[in-house]
């Protein structure tokens, strides 16, 4: 019961995180390898926030986020809205996001050095609870309803919203999008935007959890986000969900019955298995777009 | 400022750079170089003789053989289920095989785990750059093979690749093969050069300057690399020469140049380099054309293409409905009918690029669109595109080379043994390959790039290109489109005199005018369905398809 | 005389080096119904998507009721009152006829919700099936749904480009009472027509283009007695 909970826990971080790649990959067909990149950067900027501008943590959670979003903005001006009409875009936006990751934590590194930085000893307090005989913290409590709530309010602004519908059209056909009236760069920046904020939060959690924020720790996660996104189906928001949440529980059973050093394999097997057995994802429909 | 090891450096650093390079020549994205790399360096240090019993160069040697086939295995097997999906998927596997890597050496125990492994210093900057030689001259050498225009013409358009015959799984696994052998190599040397394997060598920064001095060198074989690596490798040492302490300022510089090249020079410094190819004289000897096998043709008036009952859905929307129809070879029949008939959906089953949601398609002993592209297009069908396909980065008389892939001989491994041979049949390919763009009218034009030809141009291009394959059965899309009077006059006759050589040629065609004036039989096409067939005059005189075309006059 | 709602001068776009329209003028009285006529491949296309903003033109002018929107972005045109009604119809498969119709409305707030509903009562079809993704409907329903959803962002200049491809006879007439109502209800209108007869039968003022120019043009009527409509279609024997 505890491991289950553990790994629930921790897999609702990775599904926060992943959700961000499967937002941009579902609505714009582009993987965003910048992604890593701002989940430590709002890390970094979380601690700050904390740390120097003695913000309570409820109240640095919001700010981080819109930093993220400020970061995801960039990054969609810098290195995918150049390549628009390019026919070599999906290619090229691979590369171009790496090097934008490459120079985001370049210049972490430049202001935080390369040491490793942490939350003040009492930024949270650490009430346990008893659930089912299992040991929980507040804090883990508080991480599973932000990143649940926020993965869920996600799915219902695409499913429900004005916006979300527009992010369809846009994924789905972007040239009719335009003839109906929609500014695709607007949307695309948005769509970028929130699923940076998502990745910065999930950044700011993470490091709240382990209680230490590293230079490494963007393309630590980055193996996982890619296996939730691979599990649930690329694009699927639900899927990312359900990912997540599957990753963290079999990390943390592998742990036990395998050993430790297997732990950070688990995400690979998967991500392997997945691309061998069923590409499309365990809950991958058909895509829109092709190639 | 260089010292011995800066100067061991670069030569690594720019092997590390082929490896990416072997790659993104293919028009992929792999970021698992750094996990072959490790992958080798370890494997090779665990069971490579110790250089104090066997010498230092028997055990560098051993280490480099182990290491290469460890990272060629690696890669394969990473390649097998990634081959025939996107591009993306190959990215995601790759980076996330490398992150894996790392990870389990860093917490597995025989690995030493953060610490790594002690390995003796035997590399010598001779040996690196040795290396690095033998490494450029398989890409210099392997470059204008019949393998190296297959894979530049699956970067440029993997369709149009495969309906010209090319394997595209087979070869993109063949390149990815290569950046693993590389990446081993590189793995191998690191290890011998700095004594030691460490899994913190192998990281992200690590893969983002491979890339950088791939994607910065380009396609211009050893400058490229060498200059690149040359560049990330000093930066450090003017640095320190400044006294400038910032581990950051290298990793940014590297990135912000991945980013500036990618956005403004999408080929690298060598995109700016113009092809050369010498153009062969073609004065009416062709006493070295008999190496281009010229494909056995069925006799005139046999089927070549015999459809039954096809039928093509698009989500409950009708694009082929029930299809009958032969093709004969020395026919050349036209395909007509109005905007969003089936026509392009009815010619993309033909060529096996579509399957028919029911009926078949038999051409040429092939169930097309049951079968992988590339073996229909072996049986003898080729084909151009109503939005032009062609290779754009590559010159006239390449694209027409890659036409003729079916038909010209692998010099790859001729060609790195340097023998003769591999020169003649390299020669007679081009032979061929200027002799087809001869026919369309466009020698002159050979050494000029596809994507800076004017449309009429590119049009007969892919003709050119088609015909290379020396098709049974030739299927031009729209191929008069955007051409004026003159233009379109010409290539009627053109067309007209490939079919009085016996080919079958299936010509769709918006311009009813031009199929009237060429075709022996006409085929027209609404809602997917065949309205009439026969004869030119017959065809345009039938009510039904003045109808079509017009309007009803109710 | 009042100002033409649509004015288009020496218009010429261009992909890469591909002249796809040249020097094509054409102006579009309030109220009118104008067609434009040619085989494929005549620019007929481009023309329109050059008009709402969609590709960029390479010379020339045009003016939407006074205004220069040569270089104005399409989301803006659509908000204005400008909309077209693509060729191939592109709607949008995976979402709901309700949600395309809702796209329709992308600038109108809650305005639309009333226009929706108009356009339940007048297209049967749709109210019955709101709920299902458009991609289910069939291709002249589809049709239906393209037009309604941009009716529903209440368009003064529509632009309909081959509103009859790809559909049934029957279906066509469906189609062109529908173009006809829209017209009569004030909305003007330019059609662009594969389908010449019908076409022409329909329009006030035609023009006939044949690559990228403009060859002929006149009342309606007088085109469509003209032999010479018929040879830019079926090509001189």
């Amino acid at each position: 019961m505890q491991q289950l909970l553990n790994g629930l826990f921790i897999g609702s971080i990775y599904a926060l995180f992943a959700v961000g790649f499967a937002l941009v990959f579902g609505i714009l067909d582009r993987l965003n390898l910048a992604h890593p990149a701002v989940f430590a950067a709002s890390a970094f900027i979380g601690i700050e926030l904390v740390t120097v501008g003695g913000l309570p943590f409820w109240a640095a959670l919001p700010a981080v986020a819109v930093v993220g979003a400020l970061l995801g903005l960039i990054v969609e001006r810098v290195a995918f809205r150049p390549l628009k009409g390019r026919a070599d875009a999906h290619f090229a936006g691979l590369i171009s996001s790496i090097a934008v990751a490459g120079m985001l934590i370049a210049l972490l590194q430049w202001r935080y050095g390369a040491e490793t930085r942490r939350f003040p000893a009492d930024t949270f307090p650490a009430t346990r609870f008893d659930v089912l005989g299992a040991q929980v913290t507040l804090l883990q409590v508080v991480i599973v309803a932000v990143c649940v709530t926020l993965v869920v309010g996600l799915t219902w602004l695409v499913a429900r919203s004005r916006l979300g519908r527009g992010m369809r059209a846009v994924a789905e056909n972007p040239t009719a999008a335009r003839v109906l009236g929609v500014d695709v760069d607007r949307v695309t920046a948005t769509t970028f935007a929130i699923s940076a904020a998502l990745g910065a939060v999930a950044g700011a959690l993470f490091a709240m959890n382990v209680n230490s924020a590293q230079l490494g720790m963007g393309s630590a996660i980055e193996l996982k986000g890619l296996a939730v996104i691979v599990v649930g189906g690329m694009g699927s928001l639900p899927g990312a969900l359900v990912g997540g949440l599957l990753l963290g529980v079999a990390e943390v059973f592998a742990v036990q019955y395998l050993g430790s050093a297997w732990r950070d394999l688990i995400a690979f097997a998967l991500l392997f298995g997945i691309l061998l057995l069923r590409p499309q994802g365990l809950f991958g429909g058909r895509r829109a777009r092709q190639v | 400022m260089f010292t011995e090891s800066t100067v061991t450096f670069i030569a690594l650093g720019a092997i590390f750079a082929f490896s990416f390079y072997a790659v993104l020549n293919a028009g992929q994205l792999s970021l698992g170089q750094a996990g072959f790399a490790s992958v080798a360096a370890y494997t090779s240090v665990l069971l490579a003789p110790d250089p104090d019993v066997v010498g230092d160069l028997p055990a560098l040697l051993a280490a480099l053989v182990i290491g290469t086939t460890a990272g060629t295995v690696a890669a394969v097997v990473l390649g097998l289920p990634t081959m025939h999906l996107r591009g993306v998927f190959l990215a995601i596997a790759t980076l996330g095989f490398a992150e894996a890597v790392r990870i389990f050496l860093l917490n597995a125990e025989w690995t030493g785990g953060a610490q790594g492994m002690t390995v003796p210093k035997v590399v010598t900057p001779a040996i690196a750059w040795a290396v690095l030689a033998v490494v450029a001259y398989w890409f210099w050498r392997s470059a204008p093979t019949r393998y190296g225009r297959a894979l530049e013409a699956i970067r440029e358009d993997e369709l149009a690749a495969g309906a010209m015959g090319i394997d595209v799984g087979r070869h993109r696994l063949g390149a990815f093969a290569t950046a693993g052998a590389v990446a081993g190599l590189y793995g191998v040397l690191w290890a011998y050069t700095v004594r030691l394997v460490g899994p913190a060598d192998f990281g992200f920064t690590a893969a983002i300057d491979g890339l950088v001095t791939a994607m910065v060198g380009g396609t211009t074989v050893f400058i490229g690399p060498v200059v690149g690596s040359t560049f990330l490798t000093m930066i450090p040492e003017i640095q320190r020469a400044l006294g400038v302490e910032a581990g950051w300022i290298r990793p940014f510089v590297a990135g912000l140049l991945l980013l500036v090249v990618i956005l403004f020079l999408p080929g690298g410094l060598a995109g700016r380099i113009p092809r050369r190819l010498r153009v062969p004289e073609l004065d009416g000897a062709d006493g070295e054309g008999g190496a281009v096998g010229a494909r056995e043709r069925a006799p005139r008036g046999d089927v070549v293409a015999r459809l039954t009952g096809l039928s093509k859905d698009y989500g409950g929307v009708h694009a082929v409905r029930d299809v009958d129809l032969e093709i004969h070879s020395g026919e050349l029949l036209g395909l007509i009918g109005p905007n969003g008939a089936g026509k392009t959906t009815l010619v993309n089953m033909i060529s096996g690029l579509v399957a028919p949601s029911s009926g078949e398609a038999r051409v040429l002993g092939v169930a097309a669109g049951r079968t992988p592209v590339h073996r229909v297009a072996a049986a003898g069908v080729s084909r151009t595109f109503q939005h032009s396909k062609l290779f754009g980065r590559l010159s006239a008389l390449e694209n027409v080379l890659v036409g003729g892939h079916l038909v010209t001989r692998p010099t790859l491994v001729r060609r790195l043994l340097w023998l003769p041979s591999a020169r003649r049949d390299e020669r007679a390919a081009l032979t061929h390959a200027a002799r087809c763009l001869d026919r369309v009218g466009m020698l002159d034009a050979a050494s000029t790039r596809a994507n800076a030809l004017s449309y009429g141009d590119q049009r007969r291009l892919e003709i050119a290109r088609a015909l290379a394959a020396d098709p049974s059965l030739l299927i031009l899309d729209e191929p008069a489109a955007g051409m004026n009077q003159v233009e379109a006059g010409e290539l009627a006759r053109l067309i007209r005199s490939l079919a009085d050589d016996g080919l079958a040629v299936l010509l769709i065609e918006h311009n009813v005018g031009l199929v009237r004036q060429v075709c022996d039989r006409v085929v027209v096409l609404d809602f997917g369905e065949i309205i009439a067939s026969g004869a030119p005059s017959a065809v345009a005189a039938d009510p039904r398809v003045v109808e079509a075309y017009l309007g009803t006059e109710a | 005389m009042t100002q033409p709602a649509l004015e288009v001068e020496h218009l010429s776009v261009r992909y890469g080096r591909v002249e796809a329209v040249r020097d094509v003028s054409f102006s579009v009285a309030e109220g009118s119904l104008v067609t434009l006529v040619g085989a494929n491949g005549a620019g007929k296309s481009t023309i329109i998507n050059a008009v709402s903003g969609i590709v960029r033109p390479h010379g020339g002018r045009v003016r939407f009721r006074g205004t220069d929107i040569t270089r104005t972005p399409a989301h803006k045109l659509v908000a204005r009152g400008l909309v077209q009604v693509p060729e191939g119809r592109q709607i949008l498969a995976t979402l709901t006829v309700a949600e395309n119709l809702a796209m329709g409305g992308w600038h109108r707030g809650r305005a639309a919700a009333r226009a929706i509903d108009e356009m339940y009562q007048r297209f049967g079809v749709l109210g019955e099936r709101r709920d299902l993704p458009a991609g289910t409907l069939s291709g002249g329903e589809q049709q239906m749904l393209a037009i309604a959803r941009a009716l529903v962002a209440e368009p003064v200049l529509l632009l309909l480009d081959e509103p009859s491809m790809g559909l049934a006879p029957l279906v066509v007439n469906e189609v062109f009472d529908v173009v006809a109502q829209i017209r009569e209800a004030g909305t003007t209108v330019v059609l662009v027509e594969q389908n010449a007869r019908r076409a022409l039968r329909a329009a006030d003022h035609g023009y006939v283009l044949r690559t990228g120019e403009v060859v002929r043009s006149g009342p309606a009527a007088e085109l469509l007695a003209d032999d010479d409509v018929v040879q830019a279609y079926l090509g001189t024997a």
